[in-house]
This record gives C-alpha cells, structure tokens and sequence, in this order.
C-alpha cells in the first residue's frame, strides 16, 4: 500500500493558530468531498478552535488506565479499523502515556501513514529536537517533549503558521490563549517579545532549511547549534586573475545570506617566488573586498591548495569559495587542480566551485617547487658536472680493469650523491647525463650512442631508473625533515606561548613582542574596534573606529588596513602584523597568538579593575571614618548644650545659681566647640575644592604669634615664645595663619606634659620666616609623619581628645595655600616640633633709591661689628 | 536615693547630667573610661549605670558584656552611634535601653525610671488598656471599652506575645528576646515573625493601626509598650 502523505503545520509558540489551521483544513477537504476524521485534537478551551470542530467527525479516544488514573490518548486501532482517507492528528509532539501502543505521536502517526492515510499534523518549533537546546536558551524552559526532525523533514509538506510576536501577545492578552487567570504568568514568562520572536526566528530558520536543501543538510550534520554562536565566515581565493571579481561578488552573496557572516579574500602567494596573478588586479580586487565590508589577506606556502586550506582552517572559514581552474584538459591529467585539492582536503568546509568566463583559457603551469635551497640545486648541478666528467675520465683510465657493471654502480653512487646535495632536479640532471656518459664511454660499441648488447640496454636503463626513484627518494625525505622541522618549531613557539601569558607583570607587549621575533615581522600591533564606530566599508582604513591596545616593533598601525596581514580575533579585537605577508602555515601560530593576547588583554584589564577596586575599598573606608568622625563630633557637644538646656528648661526642678551658670557655661562652650568644627570642615572642603577665600597680606611675626596665643586664651598661657631681635615679616592671610598657629599649637599643648609647656621660636632662613611649635610630649615617630597629616585618620567616637582628626591636615592644607609648608621634626630630648614656614614678606628694598648704596651701608656697618 | 553611675568621656555631658540628676535627688558617680567604670561598679554598686559606647580605652559594648558577667545592673546607652547594628549589638550585650545623642533630658529621666522600676516593684501587671480594649492578661481576656469596638479575638501565640511586651509598660523589649520567649531559643533571627504578630496585634487592638499609640516599635531595637 502507498505511505500516505504527511502535512505539518508548524507554529514557533503556543497560540499562533496551528489546530485551527489544521481543522481549517481538514474541512477544507472534506468539502471537496474527502473522507476526513479528526483523530486527536486539543483545543485547549479556545473558543475559535471548537467552533472550527464543526460537523467533522471526531474519533473517540481510547482510555488508559496508568498508576489508578484514566488518561485518553488517540485510538489508533479505531482509526486503522475506520481507514479514513485523511486523519487530522493536533500535537505532533506529545508523548503517550505508558501502556499506549506506542511511547510516542510521531509513531502513531507513523502507523496511520504507513496504512496509507493521509495525515494533518501540527508541531511547535519548540518541540522539534535540534531545536531543543536553543529553545531552552531562549525561554529558559527545558522542552521534554521532542519530535526527531527527520519526521517533520520528511513530510510532504510544512506549512509555517506565523505571527507577529506583538500579535500573539495581544491574542494571549484577549484570553484566546489560555484562560485569564493563567495570563500573567504566561505573559511574563514563555510569552516574552524577545522569546517570541527569537522562537519565530528559528522557525523561519527551520523552514528556511527544509526549502534549500543543500543548507538543510549542512546545518543538519553540524551547525544547527553552533551557528547560534558562531558567525559563519566566508572566504575566497584569488588568484590575481580577471576572474577574481567575480568570485568576490558570489561569495559576498553567500556571505549575506548566511546571517552577516564575514567575507575574507585571501591570495596565495607562491614561496618560490612565481608569482602568477597580477598585482594590479589584486589591489583593485582589495578595494572590490573592502568595499563589501570584507577583509583582504595575503599568505606564502608553497603549495596553493595546502595554504588556502590552512589559512580558511586558521580563520575558523565555513564555506570556501574557489574559481574553476583555468587550466587546460591536458595540465589536469598530469596534476590535480588546487580546486580539486582543495576540495578533498577542506574537511567541515563547504568549497564552492565558481564558474567563469576565464575557464580554460589556459595559463602557464609553475614547476613544482623543490624543498632545497636554490644554492644547494646550483652547488649540485656544479658538483654533477664537474663530477661526472672527473668519473668518466677515471673510469676510462680503469677501463681494462672494470667492467660496465661496476661502472654502473659508481655512477648510480654519484646520482645519490647529488641527490643528497642537490634535491631532485640536480639529481635527474646527473642520471641522465650519467646514462649518456656510459652509453658513450663504456657501453659497446664505445664512442656511439648506440648499445650493442640487450643486456647493456637493460642495464642502463634500470640505472636511470633507480637514479630517478632515489633522487626523488632523497627529495622527498628532505622535504619531510623540512616539515618536521617546521612543525617541531611550531610546537616549540606553541608552547612557549602557553606559557608566556602566566608569567611575567605584563605579558601582552611580550607576547606581541615574541610572535614578532617568531615570525619576522618588523611590527605587531594589538588593534580594538572602538565599540561606537558605525560600520562602513572603508572601516579597515578609519583610524577613528579603532584604537591601538599594545603594539611592538616599529611604528604601530593605526588601522587593520596600514598592516600587510590582519589576524581577526572576534568582532572586536584584531592583529595586524606588519613586515610582510603572512605564510599560511605560520597563521595558525598567529591564530595562537592573537587568541592569547586578548586573555592577556584581559588579564591586564582584570588587574587594573583590581588595582582600582583597592583605592576605591580606601576611599569607602575614609567616608566611613569621616562619617562617623564627624557625626560623633557633631552630636557630642550638641547633646551636651541640648541636655543642659532641657535640664534648664523643665519644670519642677530647681537649680542652685551656681548649677545653673555652669549649664549655661556647658551650652557655651560645646557651641564654641561646634563652631570650631564647623569652620574647620567648610575650611577643609574649601581648600579641598579650590575655593578658599585668601588675602595674603604683610604682617609681622611677633603680630601672627600674639593673635594664635590670644585665641588659645588661658590654655595658651604658659606657652614660651622666643622673638629675634630683628623684625620679620610674612606673606599670609591673617585670619588663617592664625587658624593654623591655634591647630598646632593646641595639639603641641595636648600632648605636652604638665610641666612642660610647649615652645614658639620664630627665626629666618633663605627668605622664609619659619615659626616652630616645640612640645616635649610623647613624639611621633618618623614613619608615621605623612600619616598625621592625612584627614580623618581617626575611626569612631573612640577618642574624643583628637577631633576629627581635620586638624593637621588642615592646617598643613592651608600653609600650602599661603606658598609655605609645614613639616614635623623631632624636638632634640624628645617630642615633636612642628615648623611652619611661610614666605618672607617682600621689604621696603625695592623702594630704595639706590640699592648698592644700602649694601655698601650693609657691609660697613657689619665692618663696624 | 538611686545611685547612678555615668560613664562618659565628655567633660560636658558628664556636669550636665551631674546637675540634672543631682537635681531630681539621684546620688551620681562619674567615669570617663571603661576600666574606672568597672572598677566603679564594684566598689560604688550603683543602681543604674548610663553608658557612652565610644570610651577611650574599652569600647562600650565590651564593658555591658563585663558588667553582665556578675551583675544585673540595669544599664542605659547614651551613645552618638545610631546605626541599628550598634543598638542590636548593645542590646544583645544586656543593655537594658538605649538613647541616642543628642537626647532629650526628660526623656532620658523617664527612661531611667522605667528601667529602675522594675528592680523594685515585682507585681505583674494584671491587665491594660489599649485603645478600645481592656485586657485583663490574667483570665486572657479582651473586653471592649467602647460599644463601638468589634470583638476581638486573640490566637495563643498573640497573647504570648501581649504578655511579654505588656509586661513591664514603657521598657524596651528586644526582638531577639521576644523571639525566644515566645517562639522559642531556635527562632532568634527570624524577626519577621515578631514584625508580623505586632502588626496582628496592632490591627486588632490600636485604634489606628497606622498610628499606634501604645504598641510602639523602636526601630532597630525593639517594642515598647506605652500605657
């Protein structure tokens, strides 16, 4: 019997419409008078769908009992039993329950299709199972219930049920999903517009697949998943020739198609230096890439087809784009094509072969090159020559003693000579030369190029032939060791790399610095997009959209485009090497490379947000202090005045005159105390701002120092003040040289001891005026001088003698402002002496009339002495 | 004559509470760091001790850990720091109240009498008013005052909880204390069941639960009743 035909109707989320489609359909046919059944539907309570039901005729379900419950689930048998010509099958996907006649729909639905009825079925996109893993990304919701994509793939027909997400939300709003009370949650969840439409976007996707089945097997066999995270990147090879442009074009059109994959052109240029393609065709190929928002690369290999498919592996390429050969019927028999070489060897690649008008035209065909250096081929030659005819001349002088035989051999010794020396070429030079030499000079008839003997025939020509295997042999073997060796240095960078980012401080410029010896190039520069650039086609050659990380070597580029070779990182971060172009066996190490700085990059970045996080941690902690400083401060002498105000106030208590003088005196003095703190944080936040008010004027030291000891009033009192005897003057600002005199002062008096009062001495040094401030207390010593002054260095209400620790570095913070300093000193004996300097006011000197005079009286006066 | 010992480092504070104690008839002693209040507390035995936390030498929690050691002396922090992480601490330490700076003398007064109170008067309190309701907590009853009031009907666990903080009127009572009283010790750190009944309990008995006038909450350290 023929299987019947299957129809899906296939919806990216609940609610699109799928089972009324599908009965749609169904009556649809049975108008047309088919004998139509609904085998399985599920409305769901939606209204719209019952009312579609209409007169079709539905199948009872079969009954299940399961762990003492009654489930129904469709009946198969009844529906074989019936053989309607088409069965209308809702939810493609779900899973029966056990003790069903099979585990799953699909099977069932396999079964009625196999008995030849035609099936309407509908499935989510969700449900299908190489979606599953993406859906449960997108919707956070794992989806148990799967369907193999190989049942909806093979159905004659898929029909996309679509909607916009903002629809299917409104639909779901209106309570044409699912009952209102469940509408929330729904919404909120599963029925996000990003999830819609990303759930949308798949099965576009899907179908997109299942129309082009080329794709479809593609992303099938390996990339449905990956394609998720990877960008697909696309990459043609250009020869140099005409054709190039076209090549470009059609992969440029791929790249498009394949969601904005990357479009990379590479040439291949020959090692051995046969260069084919034409430059001029190459740059103006460049500017056709980079035009298209491609990227344009240039390696050396030695063989095309190897460079091409180690540059497309080293760029993580999807499709390979390649022109049909150029060359003749007659070239291809004797060698494969790089199309054809290319193609066997790509692998997970997808080669496209491109057809164009330059096909067959022909082009002259390089020799395969050889693994020798061209000064060892040269030297063999020489040696071939040269030895040869040293040879035959022995060999002539021995003729009597030896026979042809013998004569072969030593020939055939001196071919694997120059194969060893010189490689293949040299080598096959010699054997031909050398069959020459013998049929002339040893072969009989002597002196003819004709043999007499069969045998001699034979002889000769086995020795060509061995000539020619060894020779070939040898250039083998050394093309291997070559290789090897290449490979091991590979290796041997490889490692080094892996290594080198977990050493050293900053292992980003070494890095670049090491694949720059590595490879040769004369600068290597670590490139970042800047993340705000608009994409463009010149983007390669804006210097604005990109910003140099790290580079080496000579002057770094600027952009990707000033570099001879461009490794891509991701989106963002590119290497762009400079020197000369970059073979392709060497891009995989720069691969290597590359992908390393950037954790190196970010290793480094990681550290500086580390960095920063510790001054960030201190800042935190200084508020923290300063708050509980100054709240502290604050509060204490305001709960002082508060409580003896309130004890004032109350009534039914009665204070004696004196309690009450000295509640009044407490509520004084804690408000001069706040007032003190006041001024010195607006001073402190002042300063800190720029913002302090200053009038520097002359006044005389004797002046400053009586103001600060009026100030302290009787604390001050006991305070020795030392003048000289000549009058000095300084530039400061009254009102705060004085603030500062008080500050130090008063900290000199707290940690005097009783007996021992501090000391004022004012002297004159170097056109400054220094006051020190000498105390005979405890000291600080000298590792902790900075740290006094820096503010706030007091935590908590610990201590209440320190203040908020603003004194000092207030002080010091103003001495600064008036263009003098104050610094900390030991006291001879114990203590600490404070200096504060300030500038020397300027004297009357300048309004002298005749200053060589004056120090003509100078130097007389001190002669008087 | 009550005898209070003050503990402060602030030469003003301690002459203003000095007069206004001395004023309203208590005997005061002074301390201005922690160790002269240990020392103060063992030979002077006050009735009271009013404590600043942030003390030169010894930090103020550490000494109502020491005092508790041996004594039950009701203790009163008059402290600057008014984070709820500092009172819970104190609190849990066994300070009895706690008064943040700047204060208000009579409160501080009536703070000191409620917690000196207790150490003489023993009678449990019988019944109280709140709002509407008269509730006698011997028969656990709940009487409306006025005919207007529903009646109210109180679950085991509110009465419990009635009971505690009813129980000495104008002290603060902890949460962690509540909790173990009337949930048990395993309970001590689920404070959203004592927030949760005191919200019960306001609702039914306040008579605007919004504005509680008697069930009052002391953010950060607890309730207090107020009769």
């Amino acid at each position: 019997m023929a299987q019947g035909q299957l129809r899906v109707y296939l919806g990216a989320a609940p609610g699109v419409g799928k089972t009324y489609k599908m009965l749609e359909e169904g009556r649809r046919r049975r108008e047309r008078g088919t004998d139509v059944v609904i085998g399985y539907v599920e409305t769901h309570g939606r209204k719209h769908t019952e009312a579609m039901l209409g007169d079709l005729e539905l199948m009872p379900r079969a009954e299940i009992n399961y762990r003492g419950s009654t489930f129904t689930e469709m009946d198969v048998a009844a529906i074989l039993a019936r053989a309607p010509e088409v069965v209308l099958v809702d939810e493609l996907a779900h899973t029966n329950i056990p003790g069903s006649r099979n585990a799953k729909r699909w099977q069932d639905i396999q079964e009625l299709l196999e008995a030849g009825q035609t099936v309407i079925t509908t499935v989510n996109i969700q449900h299908l199972e190489s979606i599953n893993d993406i859906v449960r990304q997108i919707t956070g919701v794992p989806q148990r219930e799967t369907v193999p994509d190989e049942i909806a793939r093979r159905a004659e027909q898929i029909e996309l049920i679509d909607m916009a997400p903002e629809a299917l939300r409104r639909r779901m709003a209106h309570g044409n999903i699912y009952r209102p009370e469940k509408v929330d949650a729904a919404l909120g969840n599963y029925f996000r517009v990003g999830n819609l439409t990303a759930l949308r976007e798949l099965a576009l996707l899907w179908l997109a697949d299942k129309v082009d089945e080329e794709l479809d097997r593609y992303r099938t066999e390996h990339k449905i998943s990956a394609t998720w995270e990877t960008r697909d990147r696309v990459v043609v090879a250009l020869t140099g020739g005409p054709e190039g442009d076209t090549l470009i074009r059609r992969a440029a059109r791929i790249a498009s198609r394949a969601r904005g994959a990357d479009l990379l052109a590479v040439h291949i240029t020959r090692n051995d230096g046969l260069v084919s393609g034409s430059n001029a065709n190459l740059s103006l190929q460049r500017t056709l890439v980079e035009s298209l928002g491609g990227t344009y690369h240039q390696v050396v290999a030695s063989d095309i087809a190897d460079g091409l498919l180690d540059f497309a592996r080293g760029v993580n390429a999807t499709e390979l784009v390649l022109g049909v050969s150029r060359r003749g019927r007659i070239s291809r028999i004797f060698s494969r094509s790089v199309s054809t070489a290319t193609a066997n060897g790509s692998g997970p690649i997808d080669v496209h072969l491109v057809s164009h008008e330059e096909v067959k035209r022909g082009r002259g065909r390089a020799l395969p090159s050889s693994a020798l250096s061209p000064t060892r081929r040269v030297v063999a030659l020489v040696l071939a020559l040269v030895g040869l005819g040293v040879l035959t001349g022995l060999l002539s002088e021995l003729r009597g003693e030896l026979l042809l035989p013998s004569d072969i051999l030593l020939y055939l010794a001196f071919v694997v000579l120059i194969a060893l020396v010189g490689g293949l070429y040299p080598a096959l030079f010699a054997a031909v030369l050398g069959s020459l030499l013998l049929n002339y000079y040893f072969a009989p008839p002597l002196h003819h190029f004709t043999i007499a003997g069969h045998e001699n025939v034979l002889a000769l020509i086995v020795f060509l032939a061995v000539a020619v295997a060894v020779s070939a042999t040898v250039d083998q073997a050394a093309r291997r060791t070559r290789e090897a060796a290449s490979a091991r240095a590979e290796a041997e960078t490889l490692s080094t790399l892996a290594g080198s980012v977990l050493r050293g401080a900053r292992p980003l410029p070494a890095l670049l610095d090491h694949l720059r010896e590595t490879l040769g190039f004369t600068g290597v520069t670590l490139l970042e997009r800047n993340p705000d650039a608009p994409p463009s086609p010149d983007l390669q050659h804006d210097p604005d959209a990109w910003r140099v990380v790290a580079a080496v070597g000579d002057q770094p580029c600027l952009t990707p485009g000033q570099g001879e070779a461009e490794v891509l990182v991701d989106d963002r971060i590119s290497l762009v090497l400079r020197g000369h172009p970059l073979a392709a066996a060497d891009r995989r190490i720069a691969q290597a490379f590359a992908a390393q700085a950037v954790v190196a990059l970010s290793q480094e970045r990681l550290s500086v947000q580390a960095a920063a996080a510790g001054p960030l941690a201190e800042v935190d902690r200084l508020r923290t202090a300063l708050l509980s400083a100054v709240s502290h401060d604050l509060r204490t002498p305001l709960a002082s005045a508060k409580a003896a105000i309130g004890g004032l106030r109350m009534s039914g208590v009665v204070f004696t005159d004196s309690d009450r003088d000295e509640l009044l005196a407490t509520v004084e003095e804690s408000l001069d105390k706040l007032n003190r703190l006041v001024d010195n944080l607006l001073d402190m936040s002042r300063l800190q701002a720029g913002a302090l008010a200053m009038t520097p004027e002359a006044m005389s030291a004797a002046e400053v120092i009586s103001l600060a000891l009026a100030d302290l009033g009787p604390d001050g009192h006991d305070i020795v003040v030392h003048m000289p005897d000549e009058f000095l003057e300084v530039m400061a600002d009254p009102a705060l040289v004085e603030r500062v005199l008080v500050n130090v002062t008063r900290n000199a008096l707290r940690y005097s001891p009783p007996d021992q009062p501090p000391m004022i001495s004012v002297s004159e040094h170097a056109r400054f005026v220094e006051i020190r401030i000498i105390d005979r207390g405890p000291g600080i010593p000298e590792t902790q001088w900075d740290n006094v002054f820096l503010p706030f260095q007091r935590l908590g209400d610990r201590d209440n003698g320190t203040g908020v620790g603003l004194g000092l570095a207030l002080s010091r913070g103003l001495a600064e402002a008036m263009s003098g300093s104050l610094t900390p000193d030991n006291t001879p004996g114990g203590g600490l002496t404070m200096t504060l300097r300030l500038p020397q006011a300027e004297t009357t000197e300048a309004e002298q009339p005749d200053p060589p005079l004056l120090s003509g009286l100078d130097q007389w006066s001190k002669g008087q002495r | 004559m009550t005898r209070v010992l003050v503990v402060d480092d602030e030469p003003q504070i301690l002459r203003v509470l000095r007069i206004n104690l001395v004023a309203r008839q208590y005997e005061v002693i002074t301390a201005v760091t922690g160790t002269d209040a240990l020392t103060s507390a063992k030979t002077d035995h006050p009735d009271l001790v009013i404590l600043d936390l942030g003390l030169p030498d010894l930090d103020g929690v550490e000494v109502i850990r020491r005092l508790r050691a041996w004594t039950r002396v009701p203790v009163i922090v008059l402290s600057g720091r008014v984070d709820s992480r500092d009172k819970v601490d104190a609190l849990d330490a066994g300070a009895d109240d706690y008064v943040t700076k700047p204060f208000s003398v009579e409160e501080l007064l009536a703070r000191i009498r409620v917690v000196t109170r207790r150490r003489t008067a023993a009678d449990p309190v019988a019944s109280v008013t709140i709002g509407r309701y008269s509730i006698d907590l011997a028969l656990h009853q709940v009487t409306a005052v006025d005919d207007s009031a529903p009646p109210v009907h109180l679950t085991r666990t509110e009465w419990q909880l009635l009971e505690t903080v009813v129980s000495e009127p104008g002290k603060l009572v902890g949460q962690r204390y509540l909790l173990e009283k009337v949930w048990g010790p395993t309970y001590q750190t689920e404070t959203q069941y004592v927030r949760q009944y005191m919200a019960q309990l306001r609702r039914k008995l306040e008579t605007d639960p919004t504005r509680p006038q008697h069930l009052l909450t002391e953010p950060g350290m607890g309730y207090r009743f107020q009769p």
